[in-house]
């Protein structure tokens, strides 16, 4: 069996810590606290990882909670969201590599929740406790501008994620639900609406093509969904011309408390979960089933009590195939770890 | 405030003086003594509600009964009853009961709070509120609500709250 070892625990955060976040390319890492500040973390050498060190603490830019932090494809930029209903950006100044809040988006009635940038870093998108969404065009000299506010959920939207390589978004929702948006002609409008979860969807992620998504519920479960676009071998009905999305994977008795957080590798396909049991499951897809219709997930390897008795927040696996084991938690003991998933 | 009152005139309980039996164990310094429901419920009886003088064990919105402890698992369940199947301050008082506990017991347990089956209109949306602990955390850093919320927990004005006799 694969297991995770623990590579690093990271220490400093004042209070919980809600979100992890890697730049796409190098060995940094980003969380966000309780704290109202963002820590950036990186190894001591690039030979010897087993050390790390808070290498920046980005604060005074929000008031309250940072609940999200998401870097641009390129990495030079930081979004971070908070219960202050702003959205910061955040630029590195090569000159003296320090970061600077360069820009405070401004509209949401309350607390965000969730921050993304999409593939190519022209779109930003953001969600509130005010059951919204938003979409940010990206222009230059720290100007954005909203394109759209998508007001279809009927609850607090938890989570916003960018499909890998399309402009296509999904959010998850306390009303139980996942909706996929899309743009049509400046428009933007709701694809589909996934239903399926019993309570609040704390956590969507896109596989690596995009064409499947993973969501962690309170419900308990993990739901791994396929997309069937318009005339699928499977005749699946797709009645208004527009892909549909169907659950081909529900997963119970992973966690026996809130699922808080999944993660879908795109280096080797792993899916990672973790939440208000202390635990942290690695899933994979068992490579005997056939039917990609109705594919079987397993546990392959898992830590309990990963972050001692408290709950965990988030999972975020490495980017690229550089360290495509790696695997960061963060939790509400305020503490980041970094394990390292080993094969057979 | 006195004028529009959620429920105007609640029933009031007669509480009993509570006194629980010391065993021989407890007095033992070297035996660790396992968290019970008399003792999560001794946290939270004394909470004031929110729109009257008296505790909540007064109005028997908590009670000893109603308190569920696993100390193996680390789990506890509180349920509570809200004084009217209307109460729009079911939410505040089950928020009052969390930030106790979560000021006062270990780290280790994992507290759910919901409303007792039964005696709420919307005890749905109550209870899915008072677990999301991101809501939860958002609510506490309102200051209005936190002092609201601590209001409710200092309950230095009815140290003798219990010897009240009722109405």
């Amino acid at each position: 069996m694969p297991q995770l070892e623990l590579v690093a625990t990271l220490e400093g955060h004042q209070d919980r810590v809600w979100q992890a976040s890697w730049h796409p390319t190098k060995t940094v890492l980003a969380t966000c606290s309780g704290d109202k500040t963002v820590r950036l973390w990186a190894p001591i050498s690039q030979n010897d990882f087993s050390t790390w060190q808070c290498i920046d603490t980005l604060e005074g830019a929000h008031k309250r909670t940072v609940r999200s932090v998401a870097w641009s494809p390129h990495g030079n930029e930081l979004a971070t969201a908070s219960f202050d209903a702003t959205t910061g950006i955040w630029e590195n100044d090569a000159r003296d590599n320090s970061w600077e809040c360069v820009a405070t988006l401004e509209g949401h009635e309350n607390e965000i929740k969730s921050v993304a940038w999409s593939s190519t870093g022209a779109l930003l998108a953001t969600c509130s406790r005010d059951k919204s969404v938003w979409i940010w065009e990206v222009e230059t000299d720290n100007d954005f501008e909203c394109l759209s506010v998508l007001q279809e959920h009927s609850q607090d939207v938890k989570m916003v994620a960018w499909h890998p390589t399309q402009e296509t978004l999904a959010s998850a929702s306390y009303d139980d639900t996942i909706k996929i948006w899309k743009e049509d002609e400046d428009d933007w409008f709701c694809v589909d609406t996934l239903q399926g979860h019993t309570s609040t969807v704390w956590s969507i992620d896109f596989n690596a093509k995009g064409d499947e998504l993973v969501s962690g519920s309170d419900d308990k479960t993990i739901r791994v969904w396929k997309m069937y676009e318009p005339n699928n071998t499977q005749g699946i009905a797709t009645p208004y011309g527009q892909p549909v999305w169907k659950t081909v994977s529900t997963l119970s008795g992973v966690h026996d408390r809130c699922i808080y957080s999944v993660a879908w590798s795109k280096v080797h396909n792993h899916i990672a979960s973790a939440g208000g049991d202390n635990v942290i499951r690695v899933l994979a897809k068992d490579s005997e089933t056939l039917d990609d219709n109705a594919p079987s997930w397993n546990v392959v390897a898992s830590v309990k009590n990963a972050h001692g008795v408290h709950d965990i927040n988030a999972v975020a696996w490495f980017p690229t195939d550089k360290h495509g084991d790696w695997l960061a938690s963060v939790g509400d003991d305020g503490v980041v770890r970094i394990w390292r998933l080993i094969a057979d | 405030m006195s004028n529009n009152l959620i429920n105007s005139n609640p029933a009031i309980f007669n509480t009993k003086r509570f006194l629980r039996e010391q065993t021989k164990e407890e007095l033992d310094d070297s035996i660790e003594d396992a968290i019970d429901a008399e003792e999560v419920f001794d946290l939270i009886r004394s909470i004031s509600d929110p729109e009257h003088p008296l505790t909540l064990e007064q109005l028997n919105v908590t009670q000893n009964d109603h308190i569920t402890v696993n100390n193996d698992s680390n789990r506890i369940l509180i349920e509570f009853t809200p004084t009217i199947p209307h109460c729009s301050m079911a939410t505040l008082i089950g928020l009052c009961i969390r930030v106790r506990l979560l000021r006062s017991l270990p780290e280790r347990f994992k507290v759910d709070i919901q409303v007792r089956q039964g005696t709420h209109q919307s005890e749905e949306a109550v209870n899915k509120q008072l677990n999301d602990k991101e809501r939860v955390a958002a609510a506490l850093e309102n200051n209005h609500l936190l002092e609201v919320v601590n209001q409710c927990l200092s309950t230095a004005h009815l140290a003798h709250a219990r010897d009240i006799p009722a109405l």
